[in-house]
């Protein structure tokens, strides 16, 4: 079964939604049109943008094209990471990048090559969607994970120092605190694993079934994210943090922040 | 073991130096005591020793050899610090007492048993407290003297006090003093950093007051 297209006037018909809405702004005195106009412009430009190099990526069909593709994708996550937890003594940026890069990488690879087994596994199709969902979804888990890291190290200054003088290694002195960053990023998403199909259908699942996909089969795949999210969540949060940990100790195992 | 400051200053920031000058040699069996005014740095000088902080200026020497070059896990294992502050984790007073001994810089010593913890417990006038009490629920002096008994489990070679007999009464501190003493006299290092002074009447004790421009001599 083929998705119907939808054509040029369909869009433009689209419209007509964003029209109500700003009908209801004028008339409630909301002072929402502006916002509205430009959240519209915005969203057409930056999706058909991104619809048009993809189209130029899938069509060139090169696995270095696809992989900076992937980097910029995590780019931009590291960057929003940066964003929200924007620490005034350790700078994230980097250290979650390249861990971004490294553990996304690693599970992406996995996902296409041993789960779907897409041959070959950088096939853009694939290896672009599944990693920006990875990016996009563990993106919170490693801004949670860190918050709760940095904070940890602030207000607990005084038992890990304490642990440090008694002989712990900086590791040693902060591993409960280190478990508890990372459950605390990971929960969301193992929540989302029991409410899953109860609250609402996800929305990979959707567009699959949009797109002609057997229900069924659109399940599959969705599974298969799910579980593949989980798992980039737990490596990405646990690599992040012990980057980030790293660095808020001198190699004499003093701890830097105050 | 010998801890050196040599020549040693340390500084905050853009703040102006705590103190400049610092020449001190702490060694086994020597007994030293650390006088100031609060807040002249006292605390951080103890912390130097312990290499919790880097001096800004001048060098310290473990047994001879710059320390930025030498293992820190293993200097803080054997020079052991009890912070002013005596902090207590959650568990128990057993599972407080017997939390370093979970490091693997410490895992040489040997859990110590109930009854032999029961003894040290007495012996520091701790008898109202179990060994399944709450640590969290004990009093300041109570968590203070638990603090020093952590730290007395791992038989360091120098003991480094902040303040130990700040929250504690006379019979406590005079208890206290003496275990530093005996500490002292079986070949510990000890230094205290006090502000009310400390009683103790052992043979060669130096006595120093630390002010911003290095350590006076107050008396041995």
């Amino acid at each position: 079964m083929n998705p119907v297209a939808i054509g040029p006037g369909q869009l433009l018909l689209c419209l007509l939604f964003v029209g109500v809405a700003g009908a209801a702004s004028v008339a409630l005195r909301l002072h929402l049109e502006r916002d509205l106009l430009w959240g519209t412009v915005r969203a057409f430009a930056q999706l058909f943008l991104v619809g048009y190099v993809l189209d130029i990526v899938f069509a060139l069909d090169r696995p270095l094209l696809v992989m900076a593709v992937f980097v910029f994708m995590v780019f931009w996550a590291a960057h929003a990471v940066r964003g929200r937890v924007r620490d005034p003594q350790i700078g994230v940026f980097a250290p979650t990048f390249v861990s971004m890069v490294v553990s996304y990488l690693a599970v992406t690879t996995v996902v296409t090559a041993v789960v779907v087994q897409v041959d070959p596994w950088w096939t853009p199709q694939y290896f672009i969607p599944l990693g920006g969902m990875i990016a996009g979804n563990s993106m919170n888990a490693i801004s949670v994970c860190l918050e709760r890291l940095l904070t940890g190290l602030r207000e607990r200054r005084e038992a890990i120092e304490l642990a440090l003088s008694l002989g712990a290694t900086y590791r040693e002195a902060t591993a409960d605190l280190l478990a508890e960053a990372v459950r605390a990023g990971m929960i969301p998403s193992i929540n989302a694993l029991m409410t899953v199909g109860l609250v609402s259908l996800p929305g990979m699942m959707t567009g699959q079934i949009l797109a002609g996909v057997a229900p069924v089969s659109a399940v599959k795949y969705q599974i298969v994210v799910m579980l593949m999210l989980v798992a980039s969540t737990a490596i990405g949060s646990v690599v992040v943090a012990a980057v980030v940990r790293r660095r808020c100790f001198t190699s004499s195992q003093q701890l830097i922040l105050h | 073991m010998q801890i050196r400051l040599d020549n040693v200053g340390l500084r905050f920031g853009d703040r102006s130096p705590l103190f400049e000058g610092v020449d001190l040699v702490v060694e086994s069996g020597r007994f030293i005591i650390i006088e100031g005014a609060s807040g002249c740095g006292k605390s951080s000088l103890l912390r130097l020793l312990n290499r919790l902080h880097e001096p800004t200026t001048g060098q310290v020497l473990i047994d001879g050899a710059v320390a930025r070059a030498s293992d820190v896990i293993d200097l803080r294992r054997r020079a052991v610090l009890v912070p002013q502050t005596p902090f207590a984790g959650p568990g128990t007073v057993r599972d407080n007492l017997l939390w370093p001994l979970k490091f693997r810089a410490n895992r040489q010593h040997l859990h110590p048993t109930d009854a032999a913890l029961r003894r040290h417990l007495d012996s520091l006038l701790l008898q109202d407290v179990g060994l399944e009490d709450e640590a969290r629920t004990l009093s300041v002096g109570q968590r203070q003297r638990l603090a020093l008994m952590r730290a007395l489990l791992l038989e360091p070679e120098i003991l480094l006090c902040d303040e130990p007999t700040a929250a504690l009464d006379t019979v406590a501190r005079t208890v206290i003093e003496a275990r530093l003493e005996s500490r002292c006299a079986a070949g510990c290092g000890v230094v205290v950093v006090t502000h009310q002074g400390l009683d103790v009447s052992a043979e060669g004790v130096l006595r120093v007051r630390l002010q911003a421009d290095g350590l006076q001599q107050v008396g041995t």
